[in-house]
C-alpha cells in the first residue's frame, strides 16, 4: 500500500509539472510581448516610452533574460508559492487568486450535494421505476440536461426564479440564497453525467448473477437497488466525480459571467483575454492542483472502497 | 456667437410629450449660453450658471428630497480594474470618482463653460501658459488634510509623474512645467508650451485634487482604491469587476455652482456591482433589485420598452469627446492612402440608415469626428452624405473596376479593406454591407484585446475604431496629433505633409483661449480632418441609463457622468 500510494503522488506531481510547462511554452510562443500587453492594459502605448524605459521595465519582470532562465526561474518561484505580478491588474497573482479562489470553491461545495442528489436520484428512480415510459422518460433526461449549453440554463433560471417568481436573487453575493441558481446551473451538467453513468451500471448490475440471487431470496426491488446493486454501481461513477469537481475552473467561466460573480471564471476570462501571461500561468497551475488534487483523492478512496485496485497495482 | 454644445439630444424620455419643467430648461440653457462664453476665461462667473444647472440638472425632480437610503449602481464591466481618478480613462470608474475626489473647476453640462468648484476664481494668461488659481477657503479632504495650495501641486505634479500611467493626464498636462504656491490660497501653473484646454482639464476627474498622503501610496496601491479626496462621498471598498461601496461625507459643504444640494449628499451611500449581462441588468432594475442600470453599449429600445413599462425612467445624454469613429491605415501600399478612395468610403457609408438600424429611430446620426455634447463641434453633414453613386465615380476614376464578382479590382488586386477590432458587432456587419454595395471588400478582423494594439502598432489594417471621452475638442488631439500622440491612429492615418498641417491646427487651438477665436479654428480643424479624409465618423455616442421610478434629482456631469449630489430615494 505505501509503495502504491508514492507511486500515486509521483504521478500526480508529474502532471503538475508537464501542466506548469506546457502553460509556459504555449504561452511564451504567442505573439506578442509582455511589456507592450501591459502598457496597453494600462491604456499607453510602447511608442510612447524610450529605449531605456522599456529596457527597466524588461529588467524588473525579468524579461531581458534567455527564455530557459525565465522557465527555471519561474518554476523555482512558483515551487516557493511566488506566482509573480499580474501584468494587467497592478497586483500580485498571489492575491488576486486568493481573492477569487474561496468564492468559487464555495460554488463548487453547494454544487457538489445537487449534482449527487441530482445524479443518484435520476439514476435510482430510472432503473428502480417499473412503468416503461417513465422508465424511458427517465432514462432520456440526461441527455437533454448534457445538451443544454450552461449560460442558457442560468439565464433561464434568472428569468423563472429570480424574475418571474422573484423567490431567489439573480446576482450578488450579499445574501446566501444568491449562490442557489449558480450553483444549480453549474451542478447540472454534472448530474445529467453522473445520472447517465449510474443509470447505465445500475442496469448492468441488475443483470447480474448475485441480484438473482438476492431477488431468490425474497428481498424487494429497493432492498436489492441500495443495499446490493448500488455499491458496486458506484465505483464508476466516483470517478467521474473526481473529473466534475476538477473541471471546477472551467465550469466556473460562464456560470460566473451570467451570474456576475466574481471569482476563478472571471478572473480567467479576463486573464486570457487580457494576455496576462502571469496570471494565466497561476491560474493553470491552481487548475491543475485541483484536478490533480481531486483525482489523487478519489484514486485513493478506490484502493480503500475495492482492495483489488492496490492489490492488481502491486501485483503488476 | 455659436453654442458650442448641444445638449438638446438630452431628454429624459422620448415617448412622452415635453413637459413645463423641459421647456424651462431649454429656456435657462438658452439665458446661460448668452451670458456664458464671453466669461469663459476669466473664471469670474458663476452663479448664473447655478441656476441653469440646477433647474437643467435635476431632471426627474418632484417632490422633497428624502434624505437615506444606499443607492445601488450597475455598470457592465471594469477591465480597467483601476479607480484612481488620475490613472483612470474607464469611463464609469471616473462617474465614481466624479463623487468620490472634487477638482479645482467644474464644466456646466448645458454650455460647456467653466465654473468655480475648489478654486473660487482663477486668470489665464494670453497665451495660455499660465494659470492663477485662488483656492476656496474651509475645505478638507476626508482624512483630515486642509487644501491649500501646497496639496494642489503635491496633486497635479503626482498626476504629472504618472506618466504614461495616466492616459489622459499625459495629454490634460502637455506642456507642463510647473505648479507653484503663491500663497496658501493662490497657485499657480506653468506650460512650457499653450495649453488652452488645461481649464477644462482641471474640471475633470483625472485632474481631481486628491489629498496629499495619497501620492505616497504607490500608483498600483492607489489604483486599487487606496485614494482620499474631498468629495461627498468617500470610497469605503473597491474590488476590481465585483463591487464598490461609497459612503456619504459628512460635513461636505463645497459643492460645485452647478449643483442645487449646498450640503451633505441625500444618500447614505452607493452601492456598486458590475452585471455583464444585458437581460440581467435590465431584469434586476426592473424587478428593483438595483436602482440604476448604467450599461457602456446604448440600451436596446426593446429594453428600454421593458424599463418604462415597469414604470422606470431612460435619461441619454451623448458623452463629450471623439465620436465612434474609423481610422485609415493611409500608408503607401493601403488602398486608402489613395485619397478618392478614402473620399469613396464617405459617400459609401450611410450613416442615418446605421443608426436608426443598429440604435433606433432618432438615435442621432454622427455629424463629426467629435460627439454633439463636445463643445465646439460643428456640423459637417453635407461632407457625410450617402452617395453610392457618386463613390462608384470615385472609384472609376481611382483605377478601381467593378469585376464580375461584384468587388472592385485594380492591377489584379482586390479592393480589401481590412477592419481591426478586438469584438465584431452588428454594426461592423453593417458597414461591410454598405461598402459592398459599392464594391469594397470589407473584411473584419477580430484580435483579442491583447493584441489589438501590437497588431494595429504594426501598421497591419486598413481601418481601426477608436473614441475617447473628454469635454473638450482638443481630445481628437489624442487619436490624431501625430505631433502630441505616437499612437497608431495618427501615424498611419497622415503623410508627413498632412500630419504637419494637422498638428498647426490642434496646437492653435491650444494656443487660442478667446471662445470665438477657438471655435473658429476647431471648424477648421474638422473641416480639414473630414476634407482630407483623415477620419470616418460612424455614430455619435448616447450614454443611455435606465432608473427605477425611486430615483430623483438624477444629473449628468459635463462629461456625462453620474452627479450623485441631487440624487434622492423615494421611501
Amino acid at each position: 500500500m505505501p509503495r502504491y500510494l508514492a507511486g500515486r503522488f509521483a504521478q500526480a506531481l508529474a502532471v503538475l509539472w508537464a501542466a506548469y510547462t506546457v502553460a509556459f511554452v504555449i504561452l511564451h510562443i504567442l505573439p506578442s510581448d509582455p511589456i507592450t500587453l501591459q502598457l496597453s492594459a494600462s491604456g499607453a502605448d510602447i511608442n510612447t516610452l524610450t529605449p531605456a524605459q522599456i529596457h527597466t521595465l524588461k529588467a524588473r519582470y525579468g524579461l531581458d533574460d534567455p527564455i530557459v532562465s525565465q522557465y527555471l526561474h519561474h518554476l523555482w518561484d512558483a515551487l516557493h508559492g511566488k506566482l509573480g505580478m499580474s501584468l494587467t491588474q497592478n497586483v500580485s497573482v498571489g492575491s488576486l487568486i486568493g481573492d477569487k479562489l474561496p468564492a468559487t470553491l464555495l460554488l463548487t461545495a453547494v454544487a457538489l450535494p445537487i449534482t449527487l442528489v441530482l445524479g443518484f436520484g435520476t439514476a435510482l428512480l430510472a432503473t428502480y421505476v417499473q412503468w416503461r415510459p417513465a422508465r424511458v422518460l427517465l432514462a432520456r433526461l440526461p441527455t437533454v440536461g448534457v445538451s443544454l449549453p450552461q449560460f442558457f440554463v442560468g439565464l433561464l433560471l434568472i428569468q423563472v426564479f429570480a424574475f418571474s417568481l422573484s423567490w431567489l436573487p439573480a446576482t450578488g453575493h450579499q445574501s446566501g440564497t444568491g449562490i442557489i441558481l449558480p450553483a444549480v446551473t453549474m451542478a447540472l451538467p454534472g448530474s445529467a453525467m453522473l445520472a447517465q453513468l449510474l443509470t447505465r451500471s445500475l442496469s448492468d448490475t441488475w443483470s447480474e448473477p448475485y441480484i438473482t440471487t438476492a431477488r431468490a431470496k425474497g428481498l424487494t426491488r429497493a432492498a436489492v437497488q441500495l443495499r446490493h446493486a448500488l455499491r458496486n454501481a458506484s465505483l464508476p461513477a466516483l470517478t467521474l466525480l473526481g473529473v466534475v469537481v476538477g473541471y471546477t475552473v472551467t465550469n466556473s467561466v460562464v456560470v460566473e459571467a451570467v451570474f456576475s460573480r466574481s471569482g476563478i471564471g472571471a478572473l480567467t476570462q479576463q486573464a486570457v483575454l487580457g494576455q496576462d501571461v502571469p496570471l494565466v500561468q497561476a491560474i493553470v497551475l491552481v487548475a491543475s492542483v485541483l484536478f490533480v488534487g481531486v483525482n489523487l483523492i478519489v484514486d485513493l478512496l478506490y484502493s480503500l472502497l475495492d482492495p483489488r485496485v492496490a492489490t492488481a497495482a502491486r501485483l503488476a | 456667437m455659436s453654442t458650442p454644445t448641444r445638449d438638446r439630444t438630452t431628454t429624459r424620455d422620448r415617448s412622452r410629450p415635453s413637459r413645463p419643467r423641459r421647456r424651462l430648461a431649454v429656456a435657462a440653457v438658452s439665458v446661460v449660453a448668452a451670458l456664458g462664453l464671453a466669461a469663459c476665461g476669466s473664471g469670474s462667473g458663476g452663479s448664473a450658471a447655478a441656476d441653469g444647472g440646477g433647474a437643467g440638472g435635476a431632471t426627474s425632480g418632484g417632490g422633497t428630497p428624502v434624505h437615506g437610503g444606499r443607492l445601488k449602481l450597475a455598470f457592465w464591466n471594469d477591465l480597467q480594474a483601476c479607480i484612481d481618478p488620475n490613472q483612470v480613462y474607464w469611463i464609469e470608474s471616473r462617474s465614481l470618482d466624479r463623487n468620490i475626489a472634487d477638482s479645482l473647476t467644474d464644466q456646466d453640462p448645458k454650455t460647456g463653460k467653466i465654473v468655480p468648484w475648489l478654486a473660487s476664481s482663477w486668470t489665464v494668461n494670453a497665451d495660455a501658459t499660465e494659470y492663477t488659481f485662488k483656492l476656496r477657503q474651509g475645505v478638507t479632504f476626508s482624512d483630515g488634510t486642509k487644501l491649500d495650495a501646497a496639496a494642489v501641486k503635491t496633486a497635479y505634479d503626482g498626476t504629472r509623474a504618472l506618466g504614461p500611467r495616466s492616459t489622459l493626464g499625459v495629454t490634460y498636462l502637455a506642456g507642463y512645467k510647473q505648479t507653484t504656491v503663491v500663497d496658501p490660497s493662490t497657485v499657480k501653473v506653468e506650460f512650457s508650451t499653450p495649453n488652452a484646454a488645461f481649464l477644462q482639464a482641471t474640471s475633470t476627474t483625472t485632474l481631481a485634487i486628491l489629498s496629499p498622503a495619497t501620492y505616497r501610496e504607490t500608483p498600483e496601491a492607489r489604483c486599487a482604491g487606496k485614494i482620499v479626496g474631498s468629495g461627498l462621498f468617500t470610497l469605503d471598498s473597491y474590488s476590481a469587476a465585483k463591487s464598490a461601496k461609497l459612503t456619504r461625507r459628512t460635513g461636505y459643504a463645497w459643492p460645485s455652482s452647478l449643483v442645487a444640494n449646498r450640503s451633505e449628499a441625500y444618500l447614505d451611500g452607493i452601492d456598486v456591482s458590475y452585471i455583464a449581462e444585458d437581460s440581467v441588468r435590465v431584469g434586476s432594475l426592473t424587478n428593483g433589485t438595483i436602482d440604476i442600470a448604467w450599461p457602456r453599449q446604448p440600451i436596446s429600445s426593446a429594453d428600454q420598452d421593458v424599463i418604462k413599462r415597469s414604470g422606470g425612467v431612460i435619461e441619454t445624454r451623448a458623452l463629450p469627446g471623439i465620436s465612434t469613429n474609423l481610422y485609415p491605415n493611409a500608408t503607401a501600399g493601403h488602398p486608402l492612402s489613395d485619397v478618392a478612395v478614402r473620399h469613396a468610403v464617405y459617400k459609401a457609408l450611410d450613416l442615418p440608415s446605421y443608426t436608426k438600424t443598429i440604435f433606433w429611430d432618432g438615435y442621432p446620426v454622427a455629424k463629426s469626428p467629435l460627439t454633439s455634447t463636445t463643445p465646439y463641434v460643428a456640423d459637417e453633414t453635407a461632407k457625410l452624405t450617402h452617395d453610392p453613386a457618386g463613390a462608384a465615380k470615385l472609384l472609376d476614376g481611382a483605377g478601381w473596376t467593378l469585376g464580375s464578382d461584384g468587388y472592385r479590382h485594380k492591377g489584379g488586386a482586390k479592393l480589401t479593406l481590412v477592419y481591426l477590432a478586438n469584438a465584431a458587432s452588428p454594426g461592423d456587419q453593417l458597414i461591410q454591407d454598405q461598402l459592398k454595395k459599392v464594391g469594397i471588400d470589407y473584411q473584419i478582423k477580430v484580435v483579442t484585446a491583447a493584441q489589438l494594439t501590437p497588431t494595429a502598432t504594426a501598421g497591419n489594417y486598413d481601418l481601426v475604431p477608436g473614441y475617447l471621452t473628454r469635454a473638450d475638442p482638443s481630445v481628437l488631439g489624442s487619436l490624431l496629433n501625430a505631433a502630441g500622440s505616437t499612437g497608431y491612429t495618427a501615424k498611419y492615418s497622415q503623410d508627413a505633409a498632412t500630419a504637419a498641417k494637422v498638428s498647426e491646427l490642434f496646437g492653435r487651438g491650444l494656443s487660442t483661449v478667446d471662445p470665438t477665436a477657438r471655435a473658429g479654428v476647431y471648424k477648421e480643424l474638422q473641416d480639414y480632418l473630414i476634407d482630407n479624409g483623415l477620419v470616418f465618423p460612424i455614430a455619435d455616442r448616447l450614454q443611455v441609463i435606465g432608473l427605477t421610478k425611486k430615483v430623483h434629482g438624477f444629473a449628468w456631469t459635463s462629461e456625462s457622468f453620474l452627479r450623485a449630489n441631487d440624487l434622492w430615494l423615494a421611501k
